[in-house]
């Protein structure tokens, strides 16, 4: 039996179209393969777009490490780092995110982020282990593309997409201000400085300032800056003061502002600001100082300028329009040879000319044309009365020699000027100062010192007090001599005298006056012959004798010559005293006139003396009242030498010793005065009353 | 036993009217369609596998290309990025010296797969025509590239174990890069190439040789 075999099968490889067998596994390739596609697409179309930016270093930028950033986030990496063609500076290529690179157009701006330790801080920290990476910054709008940059070394002040205001500030001392120093508004940091530099005449340093939004809006033209670099110490009084805004500004210095006054203008981008030393100062310039406006010209002086410096103002008017800049000599040649000129070089400020807000040089050039033509001249003039220092004025002088502005010489516009009158006037107040000088002012004060000793020698001595006493005592004297009855009597007695004279004068005319002399003489001789005779009648006559002296005496005579000696006395104790000597010669010569008469009163101690008595006395009297009328005189000039020296004194400054002494001296004068004016005024009220008591 | 080395006298199920159960290993007669025992359908032949063989192959060498362009790791380390291919790496490792990392990364991750891709590719193209390596080799091969298939993963597991483990913030943090994924699947793909390989085709070429 055989085994059922299977019939041999016609086993046809069928070959079934390649669709048909097609499997579905097919499709894991293709998309693995469009999946690889896809990433290979993704990444080359990610790759992002090569840039290259040159810096004038690169310091740790590395291939392929070193990233590129934006806001703090990467996009891109440095993929190569080449030279320039000429090796000044390095290229580095870098590639950024596609979404990104649309923005980096003209206005982008790398720098390179490096560990950085500062006075104000420590930045970039991160980069110390990480390495450097270059930051990128732009504005937010996509711009005309770009993929070469200029890179800096580091961050701009003014980043794009960072708003704010970019002002340029000016100062002469570069010392005050660093790279990077904060700028403070109260106070308050809103900004930076940047790298300080040179202006191109180098007389001035200028330093671009960044100023945040929304601080910029505080900056208009009554905004004014000034250095907080430093501390200041002082000591006032509050005690000692220290002063410093913050030990960051100590070090790496920093500037404030502020506006000093309403409604200043708004100021644009770039503006000039001036930097001043303190806020003092800074306050006090209401009127900016944009010395970078300022138009150069020069002014041309023949004459010396000594005492010119340089940043000594220009005036025009009184005003200052500018400052001078520097003084320079100049060789110039002439037909008579060569010829130094001195050239002062102007810097002036056109705003301050009153032209409008940026004129241009031209503007000013124009300004000068036309003024000179009017007649507007530079000239040398004083600072001040006092000091040598000079400025120049520019002056409108008429009828001058027409000249003009020299606009096209060079290296700058040449103003002409005129011959300044300063000598005189420097000479004018020399010769002040020299009279002042030659006063003998020591001398003048010593005489005054030995005067005042003198006066108060006078005044101090007992004597002197005693002086007006004694006069009027002495006037008391004359007075009570005047009113006694007799002396009133004497005149009218005096005429009965001469009337009985007169009387026995005519009965001895009308009784034969002649014969009856030579009768009496006959009688006389009878008398002498008979004088033998006549001696026993002696006693007679000697009686008569005394009659006629009872009848002398009867006349009082000798109360009035009594009284006369009591002036006398008096007048003699006050001239005796030795003050009284010095006292005006007229009352001494009026006491001598008196004693005078009263020395012939009591000579006389005759009737007959009484009329020249009397006369004396009148002219005594007179004398008096002449010396009287000098007295007020005597107590003005007292009163004058008291007043000065009062004054002289008082410039002596009170509280010396000198000066009490010399006071009280004087207090005595001015009473010794008043006396004597009292006295005069009591005299020339009536002068009679000297003779006549009232 | 002195037959199993003459391949001649191999006797093949499918000559022999039988087909096996490559699941359960059951032989039934030729016609049976489905496995009586575990239910699995039978097929003497596997007809669609020289297809998927190819076609995961396929997958897995495109797989390999982003794998070996792309970054396998991304290092941080104190903010420095380093980006390292697999050649890359291996390149570095041997610059440092360590010559056994490099050899076993070189060899795990890149003569492994790319011998699989040739030894695969030699295996289905052998399956049809032209033979160069006669009797078992094939089959030794075939057992070779299925074993150790699994241990080129051996990348991936030190990316993901590494990137698992250092994030250490600043100071250091492994990401793993496109390549990992990439080199996954293509060791993925070559596995499951691999496996749809019908090693029975193999003897029909045996078979074909003898007739």
């Amino acid at each position: 039996m055989t085994d059922p075999k299977p019939a041999d099968l016609d086993i046809s490889t069928s070959r079934p179209s390649f669709w048909r067998n097609l499997s579905f596994v097919w499709l894991v390739p293709v998309l693995a393969l469009v999946i690889s596609l896809g990433l290979a697409w993704q990444s080359f179309s990610e790759r992002g777009v090569a840039i290259t930016i040159s810096f004038p270093n690169a310091p740790g930028v590395t291939p392929g490490e070193t990233t590129l950033r934006y806001r703090d986030v990467v996009i891109g990496t440095v993929e190569n780092v080449t030279f320039s063609d000429d090796l000044s500076r390095v290229v580095v290529h870098a590639r950024v995110d596609k979404d990104v690179a649309p923005f980096i157009d003209d206005k982008a701006q790398f720098w390179i982020v490096s560990p950085k330790v500062s006075t104000r801080g420590i930045t970039g920290l991160s980069t110390v282990l990480s390495g450097v990476y270059i930051e990128g910054a732009w504005d937010q709008e996509p711009g005309a593309e770009q993929y070469a940059f200029v890179g800096s070394d580091g961050p701009p002040l003014e980043q794009p997409g960072r708003p704010g205001r970019r002002i340029t500030l000016m100062t002469t001392d570069g010392r005050l201000i660093s790279e990077g120093a904060p700028v403070y508004y109260h106070g308050v940091e809103v900004g930076r400085l940047e790298k300080p530099r040179l202006t191109v005449s180098s007389d001035a340093i200028v330093v671009d300032a960044f100023i945040e939004a929304p601080h910029d809006r505080r900056l208009n033209s009554a905004t004014r800056f000034w250095d907080t670099s430093g501390f200041s110490v002082s000591l006032g009084g509050q005690g000692l003061t220290l002063d410093f805004d913050s030990i960051a500004s100590v070090v790496a210095g920093g500037v404030n502002f502020d506006s000093v006054y309403e409604g200043g203008e708004p100021v644009n981008t770039g503006h000039v600001f001036t930097i001043y030393s303190d806020e003092a100062e800074a306050r006090r310039n209401l009127i900016a100082r944009s010395t970078a406006d300022a138009v150069s010209i020069a002014a041309e002086f023949g004459e010396s300028v000594s005492g010119l410096e340089p940043g000594a103002p220009v005036q025009y008017g009184g005003f200052k329009v500018g400052e001078v800049s520097a003084i320079s000599a100049d060789i110039q040649e002439t037909d008579t040879g060569p010829q130094i000129r001195l050239l002062a070089n102007l810097a002036i400020e056109p705003d301050r000319l009153g032209l409008a807000a940026g004129a241009g040089p031209d503007e000013v050039l124009d300004f000068f044309d036309a003024a000179v033509e009017r007649g507007l001249r530079a000239r040398l003039a004083a600072a001040n009365l006092f000091s040598a220092a000079l400025v120049v004025e520019l002056v409108e002088l008429p009828d001058l020699p027409p000249e003009s502005f020299q606009r096209e010489a060079t290296p700058l516009p040449i103003l002409p000027s005129v011959e300044s009158n300063l000598p005189d006037f420097t000479a004018t107040a020399e010769g002040m100062l020299e009279r002042i000088n030659s006063l003998p002012i020591e001398e003048l004060l010593d005489q005054a010192i030995s005067l005042m000793a003198s006066i108060e020698a006078v005044a101090s001595a007992e004597s002197t007090r005693a002086a007006p006493d004694a006069v009027v005592a002495l006037l008391e004297d004359t007075r009570a001599l005047v009113n006694d009855e007799a002396t009133r009597a004497l005149p009218a007695d005096i005429r009965a005298a001469v009337a009985d004279l007169r009387g026995v004068v005519a009965e001895l005319k009308e009784a034969g006056a002649f014969d009856n002399l030579a009768a009496a003489l006959k009688r006389a001789d009878e008398v002498a012959t008979n004088f033998a005779t006549a001696s026993q009648e002696f006693p007679a006559l000697v009686e008569d004798l005394r009659a006629v002296a009872a009848k002398a005496n009867s006349l009082e005579a000798e109360e009035l010559v009594a009284a006369a000696t009591r002036v006398l006395d008096s007048a003699d104790k006050v001239i005796g005293t030795e003050a009284a000597r010095d006292l005006p010669p007229a009352i001494n010569a009026a006491l001598g006139e008196i004693r005078a008469s009263l020395a012939e009163l009591r000579e006389g101690g005759a009737v007959e003396n009484a009329n020249a008595t009397m006369a004396s006395a009148r002219e005594a009297a007179d004398a008096v009242a002449e010396a009287a009328a000098g007295l007020p005189e005597l107590s003005a000039r007292l009163e004058r030498l008291v007043a000065q020296a009062e004054g002289l004194i008082a410039a002596y400054g009170d509280r010396s010793q000198f000066n009490d002494e010399t006071l009280s001296a004087l207090r005595e004068v001015r009473q010794a005065a008043r006396s004597v004016s009292q006295l005069a005024r009591a005299i020339e009220r009536n002068p009679n009353s000297l003779l006549m008591g009232r | 036993m002195e037959n199993a080395r003459r391949t001649q006298s191999v006797l093949t199920a499918r000559r022999a009217g039988l087909v096996g159960c490559t699941t359960c290993g059951r032989v039934h007669a030729r016609q049976a369609v489905v496995c009586h025992r575990c239910g699995s359908r039978l097929a003497s032949r596997d007809t669609g596998s020289l297809q998927r063989v190819w076609a995961w192959l396929f997958a897995g060498m495109i797989a390999y290309i982003p794998a070996n362009l792309y970054p396998m790791l991304v290092t941080s380390t104190f903010g420095k990025t380093q980006q390292n291919t697999i050649v890359g790496g291996v390149i570095e490792l041997f610059e440092h010296g360590s010559w056994g990392v490099a050899l076993i990364v070189f060899v795990a991750s890149v003569l492994i797969p790319i011998g699989k891709f040739i030894a695969i590719a030699y295996l289905a193209v052998s399956a049809r025509s032209a033979v160069v390596i006669r009797g078992h080799g094939r089959q030794h091969l075939y057992e070779v590239v299925e074993f150790i298939g699994r241990w080129s993963m051996i990348d991936v597991f030190v990316v993901a174990i590494l990137a698992a483990l250092v994030q250490l913030d600043f100071v250091a943090t492994v990401h793993p890069g496109i390549a990992a994924a990439s080199f996954a699947l293509s060791v993925a793909f070559t596995m499951i190439s691999a496996q749809n390989f019908d090693p029975r085709l193999l003897w029909d070429a045996y078979e074909a040789d003898d007739t």
